[in-house]
Order: C-alpha cells, then sequence, then structure tokens
C-alpha cells in the first residue's frame, strides 16, 4: 500500500508554479529574469548581523534524533531517516567547521527508550562515522522525548557554566510515550539553562511549542528538503549567551605538531590517547601533538586530555571562532549603475557586472557578490582591510 | 509631603498611560460606536453595518458569522452605541444565549466595553446590564425594568413556565438578540412540549393529595381566604387583560388571549371542586397509558375523548393552569418546585385544549429499543417551533437571531414564521487559509464511503472509516475529534475496529477517548483527552453528533487539530414524533422532508466541524467522511465560511490523497504566523478601515441571502 502510491503522489503535493515567476522584458528575451533569480538565490543566505551580542562560544550540543517508526515516512527521500541522516553529516561539519572548540553529542529514541550514539565530543569524524551506520538501523516505535531530553540533561548538567548547553531535538513523531510528566522535566531544563530546539518533520506538537517557549529555543516545522536543510543550518551559528552565563578564564593548550624524524634513531612509534576507548584498530604514529601538561600524545585536535583534563586546541581553530564573536560587518549594497567608480572587485580584481555591488564600510572598498559571499561565509574578515591594518 | 507628591505623579502617569491606550472609535453609517479592542476585523465592520440597518428599520434579522471573529462584541459595541444615540428608539438590550459559560463570556466582553466608555466620555456610567445565569436567581422582578441590558439564557424568554416570572414586563422598545441561535427551532419546541410518564402520574398524584389536605386545613382556619379567591376568580381574569392590553406585558402562550376575557368556569372555581377536577384528570391519564400498541392522536380526538370517558369539557381544561396558579398563591405554598408534576399537567391540560393545530399526541406502551419492558410515555408534542416564539417576534421591535452556522438563511423565517428585514452571512478573512475541509469518499480501495443505512454496516465501509481514522492519527499532531451519527453506529464500528486490530494500530499513535450517555463519565473523559493533548502523547475524541460534545465542547488549537465526521448525522428518522414533525413542515409550510431532513444534518455537520476552528490564529482540518457530502444539495447547505474554502480538488477524496492534502496543510500551517501578518488583510487598524479598497473589500463579505 506504501510504494505504489508515493510514487504517484508528486503532483498532489501543490503545483510550484515556476512559471509565474518568469516574466519577459521589452524583447521579449527571459534572460533578464533568470539572471536575476539565481542573483537572488545567491543572496539568499542573510545576514543576521548579532551587533555586539555575547555569543556562546563553547557549545555543547546534544543532537537527538527520532528513529521511531514515522521515520519510515517516504515523504523525504528516500527516506525520513536516511535523509535526516544524511544532512546530520553535513550538520556536525558545518558546526564544527563553525564551532572549532565546541562539542557535540548523538541521541537516538525509539521504542520508548532513548540511547546515545556518541557521547559528547569535539571531533567530527567518530560522529560522521556513527552517523553512517545508523542508516541501516531499523525504525521501531514510538519515541520518547522524556527519556531522550533525560538522558542529554544528565551530561548537560556536568558542564561548567560558561558554556552554551544546548539540546536540538528533530522529531518526527507527532506521539511521545513518557514516563513521567514532561512539565516536571521541562522545569528542571529550563532551571539548568539547558536550551531546547526542536524541527519538527511532520507537523505542530503541543508539547514541543511549550518545551521550545520555556526554554528559550526555536521550533520550526520543515516544508520539504531544502527547508530542512536551511532550518538545520540555523543551528550551526553559535546562539546569542543568556546575559546570566558566567565567565571565567579556561586553560587551554596548544601543542606543536612534533614529527619525529626517520633519522632519528630513538623515535618509536606509538600510539594515540584516543585510541584507548576506540574500537577501531590501534595505529602506530611517529608523530603527533603532545600535551604540554602530561606529555600525552594525540593525533588529532581539538580534543580533551584523556590523562589531565586539558583542553588542547590548536590556535588556528581558535581564530576561527574569534570570528563569531566579532562577525564581519554586512557589506553595504548598491545598485551598479549608481556606482561611480572603478568597476573593478577589490578582492578577486575582476570586471563588476551584477546588478549589485557591495561596499565593506569600514574601508570603502568595492566587492562582487561572489567575493561578499566569501568575504563573510568563510573568511570572515575584510582582506583590504587587513592590508590597510597591516600597512598603518 | 513627598509620598504625597509620588503617588500623584504615579497616579498622572497612570492616567496618561491609560489614554495612550489605542481603541476605536468607528463611525458606522453615521453612528459613533466605541469598540474596546486596537484592532478590528473586517467581518465585524460589516457586520455592524447590517445590525444598524436592521435596527434602523425595526425589523428582524437573521445573521451568520464564523465562531471566533468577535460576533459578540460586535453586537454588544453596536447595540450599545445605538442605545446611547436613540435612547427613545431602543430602550434595552436582551441578550440570549445558550449556556452558563457562555454568558459568562458575554458579560465579560460587556465589561470591557463598559470600562472603555467610562474612559473615554468620563461620565459617570449610568448604564445598568444584568445577568442572570441560573434558575436560582429568579427573584429580580423591580430590577430587570430598569437595566438597559438584560443577558440570560433562553429559556427565559422561550420557555412559557420561566418567561411569564422573569419576561413579560420587558419594554416593546428592546432588542433581543439570540446568539448560537442555530437550534433555536428545537429549543421552541422543546418548551412547549409535555411528556408523561407514570413517574409525573404518581408524584402528580401525591401533589394532589398535598393540596386537598391543605385546602382542608385552611377551610377551618382562614375559609375568608378561600371565599376571598373564588370572588376574584368569578370577576375572571381582567387583570391580565388589562395589563396586556395596555401593553405592559409579554403575551404567553400558554394563556392565550381568549380566556382573559372569561370568568373561570362555575366547575373549577371552589377550591374543593378543582382539586376534584383533577383527580378526575389524572385518572383518565392513567388509563390512557395502560395501553399495548401505540397511540397518535390529535388535540382534538383527544379531547373529544375525554369528553366522551370522564365528561371533562374543554372550557375548564383551558383554565387549568391559571386556575392551579391562583390556588397555589391563596394556599401560600413556598416551595413551588414540589409542585413541578401537577404543574405540568395542569400546563398540559390548557395547551392542549388551546391548540387545536401545531401539536400531536402520542402514547407509546415501550421504548423502540426495549420492548419488553412496559414504560408508557405520553408525549405531547409541539411541532411548530413559532408558537413558542411568536410572543417573541411580536412583542420586541427587533428580533437577531445568530450564529456561526445558519446555513441555509432562508430556512429559518419559514420555520419561525416571521419576515427579517436583513438576512445576511459573513465570511471569514483570512491571512492565510487555516480551515482545510475535505471531502473523503472512497477508501484507497476505491469502496464508497458512507454511512448510509443499506452499506454502513458493510465490512469494507467499516473498514475504510477504520483506515481513515488510523491514516489521520499519524499525520495529525495532538486531538483529533471524531464525531459519528449515533451512539448505536458509533458501539458497533468501534467493536468493529476492535475485532479487526484497527484499534490497537490507533493507540499506538494516540489514545482514544470515548463519549457516553453518562454525563460524568462523558467529562473525565474529555478531561484526560485535554491531558493526553498537551504532554504530547496525542488523542482521539470518539464522540456523537447531537450529543453533548458536539453543542458545547469548544476545541481550541490542540485540543482539535482535526475533526473527522463520519457521516451525515440525520436524526433517527424512525421516531414517530419527528414523523409527525415532518408530516406538519410539509403541510403547514410547504417545506420538503427530505429538504427539512438535509437541511438538519448538515447544521449539526457544521457545528461538529466547526468545533475546531475557534479564531483567526487556530487551524484546523475539516473531514467528511461520506461520499454524500460532495452531493451539491448537501454542499450547497454548509455555511459560506466553510464552503468558500471547499475547493473542487478537495471533494470525492481516497484515503491517501485525504493524507497528502492534510500532511501539506499541517506543515504549512506550522510555519511561523505573526499578528504583523494579519494587519491590514483580517485585521485592520482605524486607518486601515477608513481606505477606499478596504471599504469595497468590506461590502463583499456579507452576503445577502
Amino acid at each position: 500500500m506504501d510504494e505504489e502510491p508515493e510514487r504517484a503522489k508528486r503532483w498532489e503535493g501543490g503545483y510550484e508554479r515556476t512559471w509565474e515567476v518568469l516574466k519577459e522584458d521589452e524583447s521579449g528575451s527571459l534572460k533578464a529574469t533568470v539572471e536575476d533569480i539565481l542573483f537572488q538565490a545567491k543572496r539568499k543566505r542573510v545576514f543576521e548581523s548579532h551587533g555586539q551580542v555575547r555569543l556562546g562560544m563553547m557549545r555543547h550540543l546534544f543532537v537527538i534524533i527520532d528513529s521511531s517508526r514515522s521515520m519510515e515516512d517516504h515523504d523525504l527521500k528516500p527516506n525520513r531517516l536516511t535523509s535526516t541522516l544524511k544532512l546530520m553529516e553535513y550538520f556536525v561539519e558545518e558546526y564544527f567547521d563553525q564551532n572549532p572548540i565546541s562539542q557535540i553529542g548523538i541521541i537516538t529514541t525509539k521504542n520508548k527508550r532513548a540511547e546515545k550514539l556518541t557521547d559528547l565530543a569535539g571531533n567530527p569524524k567518530k560522529h560522521t562515522a556513527a552517523l553512517k551506520k545508523a542508516v541501516d538501523s531499523t525504525c521501531v516505535g514510538e519515541p520518547s522525548l522524556y527519556n531522550s531530553l533525560n538522558l542529554a540533561m544528565q551530561t548537560l548538567k556536568h558542564m561548567p557554566a560558561h558554556t552554551s548547553k544546548e539540546i536540538l531535538v528533530v522529531f518526527s513523531s507527532l506521539t511521545t510515550c513518557d514516563p513521567a510528566n514532561i512539565y516536571e522535566l521541562i522545569k528542571a531544563l529550563n532551571g539548568l539553562k539547558i536550551r531546547v530546539s526542536v524541527i519538527g518533520l511532520s507537523a505542530e506538537v503541543r508539547v514541543c511549542t511549550i518545551l521550545t517557549r520555556e526554554t528559550g529555543g526555536s521550533y520550526n516545522v520543515i516544508l520539504d528538503e531544502s527547508h530542512f536543510k536551511e532550518l538545520l543550518m540555523l543551528h550551526v551559528k553559535p546562539p546569542p549567551a543568556s546575559s546570566s552565563s558566567e565567565c571565567s578564564l579556561i586553560r587551554m593548550g596548544f601543542p606543536q605538531h612534533v614529527i619525529a624524524s626517520m633519522s632519528d634513531q630513538d623515535a618509536k612509534p606509538s600510539f594515540s590517547m584516543s585510541h584507548l576507548d576506540s574500537a577501531g584498530e590501534p595505529e602506530l604514529t611517529l608523530g603527533g601533538y603532545y600535551c604540554p601538561q602530561c606529555r600525552a600524545k594525540y593525533t588529532e585536535l581539538p580534543v580533551e586530555c584523556k590523562v589531565c583534563g586539558l583542553t588542547l586546541v590548536s590556535a588556528p581553530h581558535l581564530a576561527r571562532s574569534f570570528h563569531h564573536l566579532f562577525p564581519l560587518e554586512a557589506f553595504q549594497e548598491t545598485p551598479l549603475e549608481s556606482y561611480e567608480g572603478e568597476r573593478f572587485c577589490e578582492a578577486c580584481q575582476g570586471e563588476l557586472k551584477d546588478k549589485s555591488v557591495f561596499t565593506c564600510l569600514a574601508c570603502k572598498k568595492v566587492f562582487c557578490v561572489e567575493c561578499d559571499l566569501f568575504i563573510h561565509d568563510t573568511l570572515h574578515c575584510c582582506p583590504s582591510c587587513m592590508q590597510t591594518d597591516r600597512t598603518s | 509631603m513627598i509620598p504625597k507628591l509620588c503617588y500623584f505623579l504615579k497616579l498622572l502617569v497612570f492616567i496618561i498611560l491609560n489614554n495612550l491606550i489605542l481603541k476605536l472609535k468607528l463611525n458606522i453609517d453615521g453612528l459613533l460606536v466605541y469598540f474596546p479592542y486596537d484592532y478590528i476585523y473586517p467581518e465585524q465592520y460589516s457586520y455592524m453595518l447590517e445590525l444598524k440597518r436592521t435596527l434602523d428599520a425595526k425589523g428582524h434579522g437573521v445573521l451568520e458569522m464564523p465562531s471566533g471573529t468577535g460576533k459578540t462584541i460586535s453586537l454588544l459595541s453596536l447595540i450599545v452605541a445605538y442605545q446611547k444615540a436613540y435612547p427613545l428608539e431602543v430602550t434595552k438590550l436582551v441578550y440570549c444565549s445558550r449556556t452558563v459559560p457562555e454568558i459568562e463570556k458575554v458579560v465579560e466582553e460587556l465589561r470591557k466595553l463598559m470600562d472603555y466608555y467610562t474612559k473615554q466620555t468620563e461620565a459617570k456610567n449610568d448604564f445598568l446590564a444584568l445577568a442572570l445565569s441560573s434558575r436560582k436567581n429568579l427573584c429580580i422582578h423591580p430590577e430587570i425594568l430598569h437595566a438597559n441590558i438584560v443577558v440570560y439564557s433562553y429559556h427565559y424568554l422561550l420557555d412559557p413556565k420561566i418567561a411569564d416570572l422573569v419576561s413579560k414586563e420587558l419594554a416593546k422598545k428592546s432588542v433581543v438578540v439570540f446568539d448560537e441561535a442555530h437550534n433555536i427551532d428545537n429549543v421552541c419546541i422543546d418548551s412547549m412540549s409535555v411528556n408523561i410518564t407514570r413517574r409525573t402520574l404518581d408524584r402528580c398524584q401525591t401533589n394532589v393529595e398535598t393540596l386537598q389536605n391543605t385546602i382542608s386545613r385552611i377551610k377551618e382556619t382562614d375559609a375568608a381566604k378561600l371565599r376571598e379567591e373564588y370572588s376574584r376568580l368569578v370577576e375572571g381574569l381582567k387583570e391580565a387583560n388589562v395589563a396586556r392590553e395596555t401593553d405592559m406585558y409579554l403575551s404567553n402562550p400558554v394563556l392565550p388571549d381568549e380566556i382573559l376575557q372569561e370568568a373561570v368556569p362555575g366547575s373549577i372555581r371552589t377550591a374543593e371542586h378543582f382539586v376534584g377536577f383533577m383527580k378526575r384528570f389524572l385518572e383518565y391519564l392513567k388509563a390512557r397509558l395502560r395501553i399495548h400498541h401505540v397511540v397518535q392522536e390529535s388535540a382534538p380526538q383527544f379531547l373529544k375523548d375525554i369528553y366522551e370517558k370522564v365528561c371533562i369539557d374543554r372550557k375548564p381544561l383551558r383554565f387549568c393552569a391559571e386556575r392551579l396558579r391562583s390556588l397555589l398563591r391563596t394556599l401560600e405554598i413556598a416551595d413551588i418546585a414540589d409542585f413541578s408534576a401537577i404543574t405540568l399537567i395542569s400546563h398540559f391540560a390548557t395547551l392542549v385544549s388551546t391548540y387545536s393545530k401545531g401539536f400531536t399526541i402520542i402514547i407509546e406502551p415501550f421504548e423502540d429499543r426495549t420492548p419488553t419492558i412496559a414504560n408508557p410515555v405520553l408525549h405531547f408534542s409541539c411541532m411548530d417551533p413559532s408558537i413558542a416564539i411568536k410572543p417573541v417576534f411580536g412583542r420586541f421591535q427587533s428580533v437577531i437571531i445568530t450564529s456561526g452556522t445558519l446555513s441555509p438563511l432562508d430556512i429559518y423565517p419559514r420555520i419561525l414564521d416571521f419576515r427579517p428585514v436583513t438576512v445576511a452571512s459573513f465570511t471569514m478573512t483570512l491571512a492565510r487559509t487555516c480551515l482545510c475541509p475535505l471531502i473523503v469518499g472512497r477508501g484507497n480501495d476505491q469502496v464508497a464511503m458512507t454511512s448510509k443505512f443499506e452499506t454502513r454496516e458493510d465490512f469494507a465501509v467499516i473498514r475504510n472509516y477504520g483506515n481513515l481514522l488510523l491514516e489521520m492519527s499519524a499525520i495529525v499532531p495532538d486531538g483529533i475529534v471524531a464525531f459519528f451519527t449515533s451512539y448505536i453506529y458509533m458501539e458497533n464500528i468501534v467493536a468493529s475496529w476492535y475485532e479487526q486490530g484497527i484499534l490497537e494500530n490507533i493507540q499506538r499513535n494516540k489514545l482514544i477517548f470515548i463519549e457516553t450517555q453518562d454525563a460524568a463519565e462523558t467529562s473525565m473523559a474529555l478531561e484526560k483527552y485535554q491531558e493526553a493533548c498537551e504532554n504530547g502523547r496525542g488523542a482521539i475524541l470518539l464522540s456523537v453528533a447531537r450529543g453533548k460534545v458536539s453543542e458545547g465542547i469548544d476545541f481550541v488549537h490542540h485540543y482539535g487539530r482535526a475533526v473527522i465526521m463520519f457521516g451525515v448525522p440525520y436524526v433517527y428518522t424512525q421516531s414517530r414524533i419527528l414523523k409527525a414533525r415532518l408530516e406538519y413542515l410539509r403541510d403547514q409550510f410547504q417545506i420538503r422532508e427530505n429538504d427539512f431532513l438535509t437541511f438538519d444534518a448538515m447544521r449539526h455537520a457544521a457545528q461538529c466541524v466547526g468545533r475546531a476552528i475557534r479564531g483567526k490564529t487556530d487551524y484546523g482540518l475539516m473531514i467528511f467522511a461520506d461520499k454524500r457530502y460532495a452531493r451539491a444539495d448537501k454542499r450547497g447547505k454548509l455555511p459560506r465560511w466553510i464552503q468558500e474554502h471547499l475547493t473542487d480538488g478537495s471533494l470525492n477524496l481516497t484515503i491517501d490523497e485525504t493524507v497528502q492534502l492534510g500532511k501539506h496543510f499541517l506543515r504549512q500551517m506550522a510555519q511561523p504566523f505573526r499578528q504583523e501578518d494579519q494587519l491590514g488583510l483580517s485585521l485592520l487598524t482605524l486607518e486601515q478601515l477608513q481606505s477606499e479598497d478596504m471599504l469595497q473589500k468590506i461590502a463583499q463579505i456579507a452576503q445577502q441571502a
């Protein structure tokens, strides 16, 4: 009953009247509007300028993935579970890209139970591997919002007060099977300042509305797969920190990568400390990062030292986080016609052809749309400002 | 000194702040209307325009506007403004609502309006409003005369037994509003009908004996009193007649005009004779209840029979109600409630001898469902709702009948026998389409889904109904309310679903609660249902159209995200009372049986599905699960605000198609929706209201029938 009608449902999801957007210009050509649409799509990324808002830079995020029966629904292709896990992989990557000193953990819930897929950790590899493996798991029973939130809370409540504690629930089912009153739990979460956000895959559920409202999170319901992705990406950016969160100094180690030269006779290959608990084959390596406090060896950063508990990061990681604290201000958009000046982009030196140009408010230099996106999304600093800084 | 100054400053700030609160002063067709909210819906404005027109014409009106669009406040603010502007034209507003919570809501809105008035005009409020909520607070006679606004239940005006006590002194220049009036004809009929069982007769017997004892006691102690009464009765009921002719009283259908001009007949003038008379009448009724087959007869037939059997004439019978009241007054009996049985019988006597048309007498020896248990009942059944409401239309200059579901509008004037000056239906202006009516006609196996009598017990139909509920339970969040056509049908279906294992599957998605005929059980089920909706488990409430849930309980927001109407809720057509009524409608009002039945079924269906949408921020699916809804004669009888959203694409769907459409709708509705989105479209500020375009748009909202 499921497979056959599903394939036939394409036309029933409402017509996408794509042709209505297109309009001919005076010469009867569609080119201008097509270009316009493409341009709009490029600019679609919204610049949410936080201004001078404190952001929670050290984030501890638990993602709860509903793996109940309803995840087998085919309205996302090939089914909700596969689609969600794939997007989650992308999310984890993006997350660590933008929040390098943050941690993430994954919880799944099915059959009225909740279990940890991965514990809180700062390394994307483990999570991605676990997500890849989870694709084959079966979806059965009902989810339990209470159990999974409780499980996440048990870990998060021990986290230091200066970190931003968050839970993101991807909720597909419309029911939850709870062993106790969930409103008590919501109160507890609120007391621990844990922010819970929910992305619903099917419809608006009352308890989620309350849950997110009480804990200060956001609640969205997806329309389709691309909307799903968009909503997930909203959670990549660090949220503004609550004013009551503490400030404290954190000890961090910046280990140098050391490779013992092959010529050195004393050099012995050794195991990395992170292999202690991983099930995978331990590898012997020559080089690695050595904890400046206890000399324990690790092959990857960032990591929390297993021996002395020091947070080990690399300087570039931290620098990238820094950008989120002081995001680059959005450039001013002016139409090309009204722009008077040299018609080349400051960054790529290419000719300005698009219908708008972008001016940095600090150095008044002009950029094209491609460079504007690159600067804001990847570089996080204006190249010409940097240049003037250095020269002055 | 300083604290005083502080206090003064505080007060000043308070006053300034209060004046800053923006509320609306509207100009409705030349009338200044104070509206105690910052924004107004376009349809409210349109509604007020029509209402003003009705009042200007001093006529009656039938107005349909969906619930949740602020009917009550529109009515109140316009009529109050009208009263203030033309104090001689309209002296009083009588606002009738159905239930106590509804009355409370009206009072709440009224309070807001009055606060706003006092703040704006800074004059002492000289308006007196009065709300009567329960029968216990009946002793308010003098006050009601002076109140400008009276809020109470229908029964105070329609039920002759109560109306005589409470409402007969209402001024002629009053405006009467019947809110939630879609069932007004049934209320009228119920208020005039009398059911007599053996128990009633037994209690009446006791009453008669008590009366007899009291009379003989009083005779010994205070015989003068009885003599005085006797001489008063010789004079006749002139007093009442004078009052009515000078137009002070609302006429009472139980006290017809003719008998006021006559003296009480000699045969029942003395107290003992009257009691003896009642005894005889009682014995006659007892004999009539001793039957083994159903008897149906008209009032004249009954009178002829009673004359032949026990020699009771028509004339004394007609005076029964009045005579009894006089006697009870003379005997100074405080607790009238004890004498309800004999009062009922006396009313019956008066009615049966007064009206030769519009009533029928049906005596049934047993209930249809339990033919072995003898339980004789005499139904004295009113078939013409206009009898009860006639005095109201006749007396008051404007009577407004309004509800969320009054379609088709033209039928109400016909069955209530009056001529309205305005008949209009208003739609809901929406910033987003928040209702989604769907007509499901087939299962996935293409078997037609219908509760038609011939096929309703069909295995395939029941299974498809089950599948529909199962599929919906998987895609609709929180609460679903499902309505069946009757308790018996619900029991059968649920039993069958249990056997087929459908119930078990449904319970994986949601809990199931069932409405029963027991009020306590039902309110328990309702409470648990709401709890399950609240905490995310989700629930389904199975209930019955025409039941308590379908009429009085609102399922706002998450308490009702979908309503499923299984079948067309036709009334039980085998009932003799109904048959008699249909016949009467056909003969007297030229309304075909089928037209009336369909009208009645559709108004109940509309009531049921309307439970889920209680405002513009609310949203919900409305699923009509019967292929017969797709027919034009059914569809056309739904309220306009539902019809408007019924596109050709949502008729005769299969279950799968319904699921797809439902999913899409629910996702759309879950997107963020703020008040700003509504502003300018379905929510207006004063400036927006005054713009030319908007006024044109508003003109289209009202549709004259």
